[in-house]
């Protein structure tokens, strides 16, 4: 046990982005509840427009990752978060860091839908109505430009005022997609996002995460080693909170280095 | 062997019989009071009761003045109570938490939630009645919303608890400020628990009588005007139900009778509304 | 994104200047809360504080209530609370404690829910209605039909002579206490319903399946298991009786000396400061009505102190 730990501390970086494409880098990044440590230096680049997919059996430390990058655990007080996270060459974690405008600029999407107790539409422009003064003319359509953009606009066109509690939970979950991208962010967040959704649902939503790559850097954590497999470019395999294994998602999934990798991407445990 | 489960089985049956006999005595117990009220209350029950005013002993009246002079005490001290005990039980949910200072005030707000409400109107005779030289409907008000708060308090605390995490971390994640997320989120996710709780806190304070006593004392005549002895349902009742005038009796049986139904009707209604939340 | 709005004007979102101070004012209003129990004890040891000063000790030990001649001790109302309440809890307890069982365990299921929501709902009616009821209902039956008989019943000399004499006028000590005893019963019988109910499962089914009977499933699980609750439970109901105040002044007949007898009028903390604080004809009457309230606070803080420590995070019903 002690020699397979060793083995890992170390993490195989099989094929990093190309240095130019970072949108998001963690160095070092060490995350503690307390006293317990639950990440160990850990250090992975995000390419810009592309999915990054956090896989690792749980507990390893992937959600824990993910809620970092936006510095969401500031609510609570005893976590903190160690190393540095560098968004567009700022690390977020320094002291004096513009928590709103990093939150502005990484968006995020829950395990379970959390559409708020309000209209479709005001779920949608919530976010937008924080930031900027517009016309309502101006507001209708960034609400709906985001809506398109969560393949949710054709189911709801007809009701955006409607309680967004209504929507069944795919459609809810797009709903909570809608309202992340509506304020325009460049990063988005997503944790777990299919787990609580039927086969359909967790397709379309997919298919939203692949068009949405094409203007957002994505980073979604998993447990469906077949939705990691689908839809991302990267694929990083955590383990114990280290980071064990990261390269292009084929490679990680067809030619993994490290046996645990192999193991975990071929069901051998998880 | 045999006599230990016989008597064992008697001991069984003994508890049993004794269940269902007491059940029964307080079942009848209970009953008889509803009965008697609804029985001496309807009897007395006329249009006077709701178009005229307390009136002297021997002469027709009816208890409008007492009846308006309890609303706009009880809708005064919610309004205070309302505010307070909806910030405060913000605070322990969203802010305060498992904190030391946090602990202490839940303790507390506990305690005062079952404190004699006698000593509230002690409390606040102390405070307004005798420094301002005159009891008023203010004192009465502030009385009831001192009663009302750690309610509110404990029943706001509750419901934010149950909303779900993910709500608030989603509102912070978008960007919006603490206090926009609780306000437009949060709050209005739990509406219906807040504004069961705010039920109940009426339900509570609309036919407390001793605080009342000595703040709002009573007014023999209906007014307006909050900073001056306001007549109110609870104290009439004490006061005539002690008299040995046959009409009176008749008015604080009539009282009695409203006061309990506008209880056991809201308090019914919050029944309605929570579970109609579970399904 | 290429048609991002300038980072500058998106850095701050709307209301963050306004969020500190509504951290700020929700301490407030949690702190206020806290200022209002100080505030009442501090208030009442003030207000309290001449009679205090004037009798001493004596304000406790003697049963002297004169506002003629200005005297005050307060021990008859004193010892008269406490005793009204035991014995309200005395009687309530056994039958609170039966009515849970009966809900809990034996009561047909069409029956549960009607029984269960009714006993909740009188917990709600205002204690004016038990005094009332107390008064015009309760207290002609009893001295007609329970003391009188009892009266007459007891053999002279004996401590029954003893403990039943007074005037069989229906009001006195043990009238409040039972009129005290009905009021708290469905407050205390819901407290246990819940407790009960929150048992887990699997604890009774268990005993259950060894061929316990309900009893002892009820006393060696489900009693143990809520043992502390229930006991804080029972401290809360106590807490009540101590300070109520219109269930008690309307039947205990409201003299101020020690209660000779069961049937003898007496008087409460609280019954005396709702009588006689509105018209109270001196200073020195109103401080020693407020250094009473400083005592029954006193009282019921310890017992709800005590009754929320055990209690724990358990609801109040």
């Amino acid at each position: 046990m002690t020699t397979s730990l060793q083995s890992v501390e170390k993490a195989l970086i099989v094929e990093a982005p190309a240095a130019e494409t970072i949108k998001l880098e963690t160095q070092d990044l060490s995350f503690y509840y307390g006293d317990h440590k639950s990440l160990h230096e850990v250090s992975i680049p995000f390419a810009d427009k592309a999915v990054t997919a956090l896989i690792g059996p749980s507990g390893c430390g992937k959600s824990t990752l993910l809620r970092a990058l936006n510095r969401i655990y500031n609510l609570y007080p005893g976590h903190r978060a160690e190393g540095q996270i560098i968004l567009d060459g700022k690390d977020i974690l320094a002291r004096g860091a513009d928590i709103a405008g990093l939150r502005t600029k990484v968006g995020m999407v829950f395990q379970k839908p959390t559409p708020f107790p309000m209209s479709i539409y005001d779920n949608v422009a919530f976010g937008v109505r924080l930031y900027e003064n517009i016309s309502k003319a101006e507001l209708d359509n960034r609400v709906e430009e985001a809506l398109r953009r969560a393949a949710l606009w054709d189911e709801v066109k007809d009701k955006l005022k409607r309680p967004g509690t209504g929507l069944s939970g795919g459609q809810q979950q797009r709903l909570c997609v809608a309202r992340g991208v509506a304020v325009r962010p460049e990063v988005l967040l997503l944790d777990e996002p299919a787990s609580a959704l039927d086969p359909i649902s967790t397709a379309k939503l997919e298919e939203t995460i692949t068009q949405l790559k094409q203007d957002h850097t994505i980073v979604i954590v998993t447990h469906n080693m077949g939705q990691a497999a689908r839809i991302s470019d990267y694929t990083a395999f955590m383990y114990l909170g280290r980071l064990v294994e990261f390269g292009r998602t084929e490679q990680v999934f067809t030619t993994p280095r490290a046996k645990r990798t192999q193991d975990y991407v071929t069901g051998r445990f998880g | 062997m045999d006599i230990k489960r016989i008597s064992r089985t008697l001991a069984n049956t003994v508890f049993i019989g004794f269940c269902f006999l007491v059940t029964f005595i307080a079942l009848a117990a209970l009953a008889a009071i509803l009965w008697s009220l609804i029985g001496q209350g309807f009897k007395g029950i006329d249009l006077n009761v709701f178009t005229k005013d307390t009136p002297a002993p021997g002469s027709t009246g009816g208890l409008r003045n007492a009846i308006l002079g309890s609303l706009m005490l009880c809708g005064f001290a919610m309004l205070g109570a309302a505010v307070v005990g909806v910030l405060a039980g913000t605070w322990l949910s969203e802010y305060g938490k498992e904190s030391p200072y946090a602990r202490v005030v839940r303790f507390m707000n506990d305690v005062l939630l079952s404190a004699p409400s006698i000593l509230v109107g002690l409390f606040v005779y102390e405070l307004m009645v005798r420094p301002l030289h005159g009891f008023s409907g203010f004192a009465g008000a502030v009385a009831l919303a001192l009663i009302a708060a750690p309610v509110v308090t404990r029943a706001t605390e509750d419901v934010l608890n149950l909303q779900p995490t993910a709500l608030r971390e989603a509102g912070i994640a978008l960007g919006a400020p603490r206090w926009v997320t609780i306000r437009k989120v949060i709050w209005r996710s739990a509406g219906g628990g807040l504004l069961t709780g705010l039920m109940l806190a009426f339900a509570r304070i609309s036919g407390e009588t001793a605080p009342l006593l000595f703040t709002a004392l009573n007014n023999q005549f209906f007014n307006w005007n909050m900073t001056k002895p306001m007549s109110n349902l609870p104290v009439v009742i004490f006061n005539y139900a002690l008299t040995p005038y046959d009409d009176w009796r008749r008015l604080a049986w009539v009282g009695a009778l409203l006061i309990t139904v506008a209880v056991l009707a809201v308090n019914t209604l919050v029944r309605a509304i929570s579970s109609e939340g579970d399904k | 994104m290429t048609d991002a709005v300038s980072d500058l004007s998106r850095a701050i979102p709307k209301g963050t200047s306004l969020d500190t101070p509504f951290r700020l004012l929700c301490g407030a209003a949690a702190t206020l809360l806290l200022v209002a129990l100080g505030g009442v004890l501090v208030s009442l040891a003030i207000g309290g504080w001449p009679a205090f000063h004037k009798f001493g000790f004596a304000f406790f030990t003697t049963s002297h209530w004169n506002p003629v001649t200005d005297v005050y001790g307060a021990a008859g109302p004193i010892v008269g609370t406490i005793v009204s309440a035991i014995l309200a809890l005395a009687m309530s307890l056994p039958v609170a404690f039966g009515v849970a069982v009966f809900l809990t365990e034996f009561c047909p299921p069409i029956l549960r829910k009607p029984i269960g929501v009714a006993v909740e709902l009188l917990a709600g009616v205002p204690s004016i209605v038990y005094g009332m009821w107390g008064l015009f209902v309760f207290a002609p039956f009893f001295a007609e039909k329970v003391q009188i008989p009892l009266m007459s019943a007891a053999p002279p000399g004996s401590i029954w002579e003893t403990l039943t004499s007074g005037i069989p006028n229906g009001s006195g000590v043990l009238s409040a206490s039972i009129i005290l005893a009905i009021m708290i019963l469905p407050y205390m019988a819901a407290m246990f319903r819940v407790l009960f109910h929150n048992t887990p499962p699997p604890l009774r089914e268990s005993a259950y399946a060894l061929g316990a009977t309900p009893l002892e499933v009820v006393m060696s699980v489900t009693l143990p298991h809520v043992r502390r609750s229930a006991v804080g439970a029972v401290m809360l109901g106590l807490g009540r009786a101590l300070g109520e105040t219109m269930a008690v002044t309307f039947i205990i007949g409201n003299a101020h000396g020690f209660p000779k007898s069961l049937f003898d009028s007496g008087s409460t903390i609280a019954s005396t400061i709702a009588n006689e604080f509105a018209e109270a004809t001196s200073d020195m009457h109103t401080s020693a009505l407020v250094a009473l309230g400083f005592v029954l606070f006193l009282i019921t803080f310890s017992v709800l102190a005590i009754a929320r420590a055990l209690l724990g995070s358990a609801k109040e019903v």
